[in-house]
Order: C-alpha cells, then sequence, then structure tokens
C-alpha cells in the first residue's frame, strides 16, 4: 500500500481511565500543543465524553497556575 | 453530604513556621463553618506556569473537607480571596469521598500504561500480520 492511515484511538479507553484530576498535569500535557492551546478532538482521537473532562480539568489547572493559558516561550 | 477540595498558593519565600500559622489560620476558619477537615497537607514549592502578584514560583497547599453552613462557607471563601496569606486559591467540588493522604501523589503512572499500550499495539500488529498473510 502506498500510504497507511494512521489509526486513531481514544489515549482514556485504551488505558481505562475514568476520571480525570486537574492537579495531573503530566497527563493533560498531552492534550495541549506547544503554545499551550487544547488540541481539538479530531487531533487527538479521543472520545466526546472525554474530551469534555479534559478540557475541564485544563482549565482548571490553568486558573490556580499549573498550567499556561499561552505558552509562547518568552521565558 | 458534599466535599470540596481547595488548592492554594502561598509565598514561597514562607518558613516552615509561616507555612504552618498560614494553615492553622485556615482550619481555624474553616471549622468556624461547621467542616470537617480531612486533609490539609502541602503538596511543595512549584513553578507557576505565570507570574503571579510579581511571583514565579509558589508553594501549593491542599484541603479536602466535607461542607457545613453555606454561608459562612461563601463567607470563607471571600475570606481567601481578600486574604494577603494566599496568592490565589480554588475551590472545587468533588463526587467521591477523598481518602486520608499522607502526601499529594496525583501524577499517573504512564509510563507503565504506555508499555501496556505498546505491548497491544504490539500484539494487534501480530494478528494484523496473521490476516494479510492468510489473505495473500
Amino acid at each position: 500500500m502506498a500510504f497507511q492511515t494512521r489509526r486513531k484511538y481514544c489515549f482514556f479507553k485504551e488505558n481505562n481511565i475514568t476520571e480525570i484530576d486537574y492537579k495531573d498535569v503530566k497527563l493533560l500535557k498531552r492534550f495541549i500543543n506547544d503554545n499551550g492551546k487544547i488540541m481539538p478532538r479530531r487531533v487527538t482521537g479521543t472520545s466526546a465524553k472525554m474530551h469534555r473532562k479534559v478540557v475541564s480539568a485544563i482549565k482548571r489547572a490553568r486558573t490556580i497556575g499549573l498550567m499556561p493559558f499561552i505558552d509562547n516561550g518568552s521565558e | 453530604m458534599r466535599y470540596y477540595e481547595i488548592l492554594y498558593i502561598v509565598n514561597p519565600n514562607f518558613e516552615r513556621k509561616k507555612i504552618d500559622d498560614t494553615m492553622k489560620e485556615i482550619d481555624n476558619r474553616l471549622t468556624k463553618t461547621q467542616s470537617k477537615i480531612i486533609n490539609h497537607i502541602v503538596w511543595g514549592k512549584k513553578k507557576l506556569a505565570y507570574t503571579m502578584q510579581g511571583h514565579k514560583y509558589g508553594t501549593y497547599i491542599l484541603v479536602h473537607y466535607q461542607g457545613g453552613n453555606k454561608d459562612k462557607l461563601d463567607e470563607f471563601d471571600s475570606w481567601l480571596k481578600l486574604s494577603d496569606l494566599v496568592i490565589r486559591h480554588m475551590i472545587v467540588r468533588i463526587e467521591k469521598e477523598p481518602d486520608v493522604l499522607e502526601k499529594v501523589d496525583n501524577e499517573s503512572p504512564i509510563e507503565e500504561k504506555e508499555g501496556l499500550k505498546s505491548e497491544k499495539d504490539k500484539i494487534s500488529k501480530e494478528k494484523n500480520d496473521e490476516e494479510t498473510e492468510g489473505v495473500e
């Protein structure tokens, strides 16, 4: 075959994670890009249910200073 | 009964004693709202993702409690906001009763899980290979 389509999968379903904690920055970092933006579901392949949880967790982490609102690498 | 979690940041230059005093003050104020404190522990000094009130670092402290009088808790919330002791705080409702913690350890062991995942991938790939061989 000339090219293979990349298989998309839900990271949480794959690892049997049902609850997301906003303090778990290491996990949440997978779902933001270099600028600190939340990546869309079509890129990450996360299920809709878990994506909503990821989004709210990232927003909480931003409020309390664990994650950046914008990360332009100026520091 | 509802359970809540507060994560607040204090000045990173506070000495141990000053941190203890701050925690005691918050303990006192919380018990006055008829809340039951489950955990009150220091998470540690961390680099902030952005500067807050001129600080680049902050000491994070975590509280778990069982909610008491709602009006008094609202007062407590606004006191935290106005207080000089705390740089920033966030109160979040949690669904389940929190466990009693010795220290904060919220990082999920992703490496292990990745190991599992790659194994799974290998298995599925092998299966695919077998299937394609069969077809050929």
